[in-house]
């Protein structure tokens, strides 16, 4: 596990959480940095989306108060910003505050809408402005409950095709393995949309599953994650068996390129 | 020792698996320094006479004898099962009996389930139930989507206390300790692959819970890569008494090995 600490891992896709008092649940974000610790994971990409089908901007705003509060509790925490898509004044707003003045490093959606959605157009194109990515929960489930209970999951072909309605923006696809299947994502993305990353989160640790991934998108646009599931995030990544130069890029290279585009 | 609770060789007929094969599985293992194992035969899910299955298994594992130990598959709705695991104890030299009833279509609290818990446990086996076979948000469209309930299960290790019963793939939170802190069902093991570790040491505080002679390590092998159940017990917080009962004391004993 200490072997990872030598590249100063960045888990591009983690999340905290509130206590009941709507406020940083200090004690989860404290066994988040151990569990980090144990693994050798540098900085965590943290957010708290909300699954509700229509957050009100007072629920964001909130959210992300609490993700201010954790990247002051610990600079390893790089705060991603919550926005519901369909509150379209309020979610630029409120990019603009996290992004620009407490400085979030990116944006992250939950699935309120498709990210293919018309309604994302001004939100994408400030995105690209502020040159911060735009990571979004995804997946191609196919058991009847998800379904039922996500029926605005965004996959594969809806990146793709949010990939040429908005070119400029750099679209994270969230977690390869949350759930789903994901060699149906892989085959769609194998057309390799060039502002298009995915991340390696997620509880699924099929065999295979993440040097499948590096074949299909090309190692450049595959980036370490855990959701906050941490020894399958990590232990996959090792039974891949990738080189030396494919765990620098994968581990923290190719999201210090994303990071890389910001221009505020 | 290390002793892997949860491998299985065989065809999953809904996406390809690699080293499903005895000889490749146990090379796979032991690249991840596991030293012994429990392995079921995958065919046995979907054969509705599952004993072929179980005669397969016998096959792939004469020469690895020295590494694996047969899991019979058995579905006690299914005729002459009786003669099947006495056979495979007695003559195949099994040391486990797996359960499916989500696959096998009977309720894992049953008359049928009921006998043939009793059956293994005069036979001095333990009994696998996987709460899953993989994730089923993926599944393919002509799988199940049903997960072993352990409430129900929890019914079953009442009614059969004799027996000895190892959950595998256990990830759905349910009520395991009663109100005093108690293990409700101190006949049911617990199959580490899909517990967190490092991250609110849920797998280190059932150990405390259950006791750590309850847990058993597992990888889900071929299905699923091994090194993340692997980590799992570095980042535990128990002791290294603990981590050697959970890693293979604990099978060992199980297994009568």
């Amino acid at each position: 596990m200490n072997k990872l600490k030598k590249y100063a891992v960045i888990d591009a896709h983690n999340h905290l959480s509130m206590d009941a008092t709507m406020k940083l649940d200090r004690a989860d974000a404290e066994s988040r940095l151990q569990a980090a610790d144990r693994l050798g994971i540098d900085k965590l990409c943290v957010s708290i989306p909300l699954t509700a089908p229509c957050p009100s901007p007072d629920e964001f705003i909130r959210a992300n108060d609490a993700v201010v509060e954790g990247m002051r509790m610990n600079r390893r925490f790089l705060g991603f910003c919550f926005v519901n898509p369909g509150y379209q004044t309020e979610a630029l707003r409120e990019v603009e505050r996290c992004i620009v003045k407490k400085k979030m490093t990116g944006i992250k959606l939950y699935h309120q809408y498709l990210i293919c959605d018309p309604i994302m157009k001004s939100l994408m194109t400030l995105a690209a402005e502020l040159g911060v990515p735009v990571l979004m929960h995804a997946g191609k489930c196919t058991d009847a409950e998800t379904i039922k209970s996500q029926p605005l999951l965004s996959n594969a072909m809806h990146f793709l095709k949010a990939a040429e309605m908005f070119p400029e923006t750099t679209l994270i696809q969230g977690h390869i393995g949350g759930g789903g299947d994901w060699e149906w994502n892989l085959r769609i993305l194998e057309k390799r949309p060039p502002n298009v990353y995915i991340d390696t989160s997620g509880s699924v640790i099929d065999r295979g599953i993440v040097s499948k991934t590096i074949e299909a998108l090309g190692i450049d646009h595959v980036l370490f994650a855990t959701d906050g599931i941490f020894e399958e995030g990590v232990g996959k990544v090792i039974d891949a068996g990738l080189s030396e130069s494919e765990c620098r890029k994968l581990f923290r290279d190719n999201f210090q390129h994303i990071l890389a585009m910001r221009k505020v | 020792m290390f002793f892997d609770v949860n491998t299985a060789i065989g065809h999953w007929p809904f996406r390809k698996l690699a080293d499903n094969d005895a000889s490749s599985l146990r090379k796979l293992l032991e690249s991840h320094k596991i030293t012994m194992a429990a392995v079921a035969n995958i065919n046995g899910i979907f054969y509705k006479n599952t004993q072929g299955a179980n005669l397969e298994l016998a096959e792939e594992l004469a020469s690895h004898r020295d590494f694996f130990t047969g899991i019979a598959t058995l579905n006690p709705a299914y005729a002459v099962w009786e003669r099947d695991l006495e056979y495979c104890v007695r003559t195949l030299g099994f040391k486990g009996l797996r359960l499916l009833p989500q696959y096998h279509n009977y309720p894992i609290f049953s008359a049928e389930a009921i006998s043939i818990a009793t059956a293994a446990a005069q036979l001095n086996i333990p009994i696998l139930i996987p709460q899953m076979i993989v994730d089923k948000r993926q599944k393919h469209w002509m799988d199940v989507e049903k997960f072993v309930d352990v409430n129900e299960l929890g019914k079953l290790c009442c009614k059969v206390p004799q027996a000895k019963f190892i959950l595998t793939e256990y990830r759905i939170s349910a009520k395991l300790i009663d109100e005093n802190g108690k293990p409700l069902y101190p006949n049911l093991y617990i199959e580490i692959s899909r517990l967190r570790s490092a991250y609110m040491q849920d797998l280190a505080k059932l150990a405390k819970a259950l006791g750590s002679d309850h847990l058993l390590f597992g990888s889900g092998a071929p299905f699923k890569e091994i090194s993340p159940a692997i980590l799992k017990m570095q980042c535990a917080d128990l002791s290294e008494r603990e981590k050697a009962q959970i890693n293979g004391l604990n099978a060992q004993l199980l297994f009568s090995l």
